[in-house]
């Protein structure tokens, strides 16, 4: 019986002196904190942006991740989605798990998460899901794993840490 | 000056961050992401231009504060890390080293090849950005709107973290000083340039 084996995700950081500037396989990244992430989200939420906030993370992700399947040849949905999903950890957006992934839907649980316990860290629990990042990057996931354009995929929350519930539950729905 | 900023950036930039097994980065007294730049540069300035004339002030204070509010709390977890402590920490003489140090390690980190060119101790501090991520938003020709909002909060915040008293975790004191942009590489200038003072 063949042995399943997980493909474990690379991460080649470097940074350039000159510029002062770093990168992760190829993608120019920055430290930020939690403050940060929680006032961009709050931001959005004020101005009534927040599909902008979950579209600019969708994009952003989406050429991440097609640039590393594409870098290492990655095919199979299982070892494109385990990478994904440590990908999102390696970033420090917390933990992400595909409970079903298809043409037209999908399920994605979240059992910790940067935004959401940061915000309650910051500011307490809140009466209403605020993960847009998340639905971002989850949104960018699908399409990458499926080789579909991005805003193919709507994302939305129906269980929330930051709401109380013990996890962040993602529902995806093709447009 | 004390410090050996080529030597703060050369080893604090070797310092890489990694999710534990909840995958989040606990560190410096936050939790840290570490997220690709275009994504914070692609809110900010989608943001910054759809918005309503009326309430562009609005939203670039907003943007602003994000920085300072990083800055502040981020910044203070910073100057007191094991990092900090084994490579800044013995050059410091000052509260003035500290600054300098700050933006070592702001450096150090990818938010800016930013350095202090003058300062007044308690009243003013002017910046110098030769390369910053913010600026990314334009990639030929000029804009006539300065988009440096991260570095105007995270200046103004390291100025109110060395001069305003006691750290406050309640955040209180971030807003002490203000920070403008008076240069910018997205509107054609060879730098950016900012100046720091009491708000």
């Amino acid at each position: 019986m063949a042995e399943f084996k997980k493909i474990t995700l690379e991460l080649d950081h470097k940074f350039s002196p000159k510029e002062s500037r770093h990168f992760i396989n190829g993608t120019q990244s920055v430290f930020h904190c939690h403050h940060y992430t929680a006032l961009y989200t709050q931001l959005a939420m004020d101005a009534g942006e927040t599909k902008l906030l979950q579209a600019s993370a969708e994009e952003s992700f989406y050429n991440l991740l097609v640039s590393y399947y594409n870098n290492k040849c990655i095919e199979h949905i299982e070892d494109k989605i385990s990478i994904a999903c440590q990908y999102y950890s390696a970033m420090g957006l917390g933990l992400i798990d595909v409970k079903y992934l298809g043409d037209n839907s999908g399920k994605v649980i979240s059992t910790n998460s940067h935004l959401e316990e940061g915000w309650i860290k910051k500011w307490g629990k809140f009466d209403k899901p605020v993960n847009f990042i998340g639905r971002g990057y989850v949104a960018a996931m699908f399409a990458a794993i499926l080789k579909l354009p991005t805003g193919t995929f709507f994302v939305d929350e129906n269980k929330s840490i930051v709401t109380g519930d013990n996890e962040t539950v993602f529902r995806i729905f093709k447009k | 000056m004390a410090i050996d900023r080529r030597k703060v950036i050369e080893d604090m930039s070797k310092i890489e961050v990694l999710g534990g097994n909840n995958g989040l980065i606990e560190a410096f007294g936050v939790y840290v992401n570490q997220l690709p730049t275009s994504f914070w540069n692609s809110f900010a300035d989608k943001l910054t231009r759809k918005v309503d004339p009326e309430l562009y002030e609005s939203t670039e204070y907003l943007l602003v504060n994000c920085g300072a509010e990083c800055g502040y709390h981020t910044g203070y977890g910073i100057i007191n890390c094991e990092e900090w402590n084994a490579i800044v920490k013995p050059m410091v003489e000052s509260t003035e080293d500290v600054l300098h140090g700050a933006f070592a390690v702001f450096t150090a980190w990818g938010w800016a090849n930013i350095e202090i060119t003058e300062l007044v101790p308690g009243e003013k501090m002017v910046v110098r950005a030769y390369d910053y991520y913010e600026a990314d938003i334009v990639k030929y020709g000029a804009t006539e709107m300065m988009s440096a909002y991260m570095i105007r909060g995270v200046s103004a915040a390291f100025m109110a973290l060395a001069y305003a008293g006691k750290y406050d975790a309640s955040g209180d004191k971030f807003n002490t000083f203000k920070c403008n942009q008076i240069k910018g590489i997205e509107c054609g200038d060879a730098y950016g340039e900012f100046i720091v003072t009491k708000a």
